[in-house]
């Protein structure tokens, strides 16, 4: 891709971006967006804002990191919302008798279990996670819904809900420092060690990583403990900051989820994509919904602008695909035809005999 | 045959028994019979179980979300995965049909303006799909945007219609005892597993979910595979989404998300109803006569729930638990076979 050694700061962009198309298109998409409301909404470019979005962001982004962690390994874990319901329900029910601290560890550790159980199943039946999990978001449901008793189950004191949002450093609360925490120290692992490496081995060429000698298992089961640990976080910061929970709740995390980890670059077919990705991606999704927020859009409608800006992401991720096979497919030809004046030159064909 | 594994067993039991011992593992042998054991005690302890009218209310109940699975099916048989957008797409048609009645236009037309949308909605995601899109994200962006669609029309409110109308005999009828829903759903699966044996539409699906690429080397591309199966799987939720809406005479797009069943999200459950009966994922492999018969396994656990007096925290457990068994047992099943990859 870069055998152009252009110096200057555009060139070296421009091979950035044919380096990097899907997070060009991200970041180049979250401009937009940021930017059509900054302009059209003088509320929407003040701190307080930004301090709401980085709050939106604590949840979202969690979930959006898990869904691109399983999208780079290949699969979906479609159970997300209900664990980190479950997880909600957990710590909303033990805080008042146990303490938040232990709650949050009890429930944070459910939700990683369950992750480690279902990337085990996955690996050792050899199935797709998708369908696993469509039985486990089932299953799961039951759970929470057998946890709360099938109520609302709420806290009784809010010293923790005030303590969870209160606002540090202009933009940030002790939950989003966390999240933020949790991002740096799963780039770092995806990036630099061995165990991240595999991950997305597994993803991007299953067939030759297991040839390899990458045991499935293994990365499976740590790409689902960091989704289910990151969905109970989420949960628990949820539950935590609004002090109630449901167990049928939080299901739209996943639409939510899967569209901030596809703006943020992941290709379905694995092995792409990042945690910087998955970061932008939550961010832009938080744009719209902050946005539309500031703008007195009824709540019903965001889900339609949330399939407009996918229907949008996938069209130019299939777009760039098509067109990428279509030069290929021109470069064989042109390659094919060269070749065959060359063998035409040096043996000219025979006249050819009429019967 | 031999008297090795439970020999004071009638001679049926026992070679049956041995049978999938040779064949399976024993694992899934246990796991099965365990199942068997429960299904036949809840079956037996729960009052009024063994009745032809329950029998004929599991069958109803199994209706709605069996004909949607049967569509679904298509898909999956084709290699497509799934549409996540199952419950959005009956959501819209519903608002269709019921604007539609409820300005005036009669059954016939208003059931033809829903097929249109819906068959609009089908074709649109087949071909993204088709193009090369990944089923999975194009139907969730598609969820969204029928959703949006749908709560924008409506403006998010309850659209009903007066009684009498020209639908109520497809909500609410009855044909030779059997309600009309029910009929529908008998005719649906019997019509989709002869299109699905005997026609070569029926044949090309299996064909190109089984290895694509020789469906392209024979000249049957994905493309217009993907279009002819989505658009099935969208007519087969707004024909749900009618008859739902000719039984309570009113719609609303959030019908299918939260007073369905005991799982509350239509989709989900019809994506369950296939996977349970053991169709492969991967394409070319499964029946809609297993659709069929996983939505009225499914329906039966949770019938049998009802009558055991369960809330509805333990019957999601339940039918959850039992959809898990299922495709864990299918799996171990089909461990190493060509289905799985």
């Amino acid at each position: 891709m870069t055998q152009k050694s252009d110096t200057g700061l555009p060139g070296r962009l421009k091979n950035w971006v044919v380096g990097n198309p899907d997070l060009a298109f991200a970041i180049l998409l979250a401009v937009c967006v940021y930017g059509y409301f900054a302009l059209t909404n003088d509320l929407f470019f003040t701190h307080r804002t930004s301090y709401a979005i980085m709050e939106r962001f604590a949840v979202l982004g969690l979930v959006g990191l898990a869904l691109t962690l399983c999208i780079i390994a290949g699969e979906i874990d479609l159970s997300i919302g209900s664990n980190a319901a479950l997880a909600a329900v957990i710590v909303v029910r033990f805080t008042d008798s146990l303490g938040a601290p232990t709650a949050a560890l009890i429930a944070i550790a459910i939700s990683s279990v369950i992750g480690l159980i279902q990337g085990y199943f996955v690996a050792y039946l050899r199935i797709r996670a998708i369908v696993l999990t469509v039985g486990t978001l089932m299953l799961l449901r039951g759970v929470a819904l057998f946890a709360a008793e099938e109520k609302t189950v709420m806290l009784t004191d809010f010293t923790v809900p005030d303590f969870i949002s209160t606002k540090m450093l202009v933009y940030f609360s002790p939950a989003s420092l966390l999240v933020i925490g949790v991002f740096v120290l799963i780039a770092l692992f995806m990036n630099y060690t061995r165990y991240g490496r595999e991950i997305y081995a597994i993803g991007g060429a299953r067939k030759e990583a297991l040839a390899s000698g990458i045991d499935l298992k293994r990365p499976m089961m740590i790409v689902f403990t960091i989704s289910g640990f990151c969905a109970g976080l989420g949960g628990v910061i949820i539950g935590l900051r609004s002090g109630t929970a449901q167990a049928l709740g939080l299901q739209y995390l996943l639409l939510a989820g899967t569209v901030a980890a596809f703006i943020g670059g992941v290709s379905i077919l694995g092995g792409r994509g990042g945690v910087i990705g998955a970061a932008i991606g939550t961010l832009t999704v938080n744009f719209l919904n902050t946005g539309l927020v500031f703008n007195v859009t009824p709540s019903f409608m965001v889900q339609l602008y949330l399939g407009i800006l996918l229907m949008v992401v996938i069209m130019f991720q299939t777009g760039s695909r098509v067109f990428q096979s279509q030069q290929r497919r021109k470069q064989i030809l042109s390659d094919v035809d060269r070749r065959r004046e060359s063998l035409k030159v040096r043996n000219p064909q025979p006249v050819s005999v009429p019967p | 045959m031999s008297m090795n594994a439970a020999t004071n067993d009638p001679e049926i039991r026992s070679t049956l028994f041995n049978r999938m011992l040779d064949r399976y593992s024993p694992l899934v042998v246990i796991l099965v019979a365990l199942f068997a054991v429960v299904f036949v005690y809840g079956m037996v302890t729960a009052p009024n179980f063994l009745t032809v009218f329950n029998f004929k209310t599991i069958i109803r109940d199994a209706a709605l979300v069996g004909i949607m699975g049967i569509g679904l099916t298509f898909v999956t048989l084709s290699g497509n995965f799934f549409l996540l957008s199952m419950k959005e797409t009956a959501a819209l048609s519903i608002i269709a049909f019921a604007i539609a009645m409820s300005n005036g236009y009669g059954f016939e037309l208003a059931f033809l303006f829903t097929m249109c949308v819906a068959v609009i909605a089908g074709m649109l995601q087949g071909a993204l799909i088709g193009l090369g899109g990944n089923p999975i994200v194009v139907t969730l962006g598609a969820a969204g945007l029928f959703f949006g669609i749908a709560s924008w029309w409506s403006d998010n409110l309850v659209v009903s219609f007066r009684r009498p109308h020209g639908a109520e005999w497809l909500g609410s009828g009855s044909f030779l005892g059997l309600p009309n829903i029910t009929i529908a759903f008998i005719l649906i699966a019997i019509t989709a597993e002869i299109v699905l044996r005997y026609t070569s539409f029926g044949r090309q699906v299996y064909l190109i979910g089984a290895n694509r690429a020789a469906g392209r080397a024979t000249g049957h591309e994905n493309f217009s595979m993907a279009i002819k199966t989505c658009t099935i799987a969208s007519v087969c939720s707004a024909f749900v989404a009618i008859a739902f809406s000719a039984q309570v005479s009113s719609a609303h797009v959030n019908y299918f998300s939260s007073e369905f069943g005991s799982s509350g999200d239509m989709t989900i459950l019809v994506i369950a109803t296939v996977m349970v009966a053991g169709n492969s994922i991967m394409g070319g492999y499964g029946s809609t006569l297993r659709t069929s018969l996983g939505a009225i396994f499914i329906s039966t656990v949770d019938n049998m729930m009802v009558l055991h007096g369960f809330n509805s925290g333990p019957r999601v457990l339940a039918v959850g638990l039992m959809i898990v068994f299922s495709i864990i047992v299918f799996a171990l099943v089909r461990r190493g076979s060509r289905v799985q990859e």
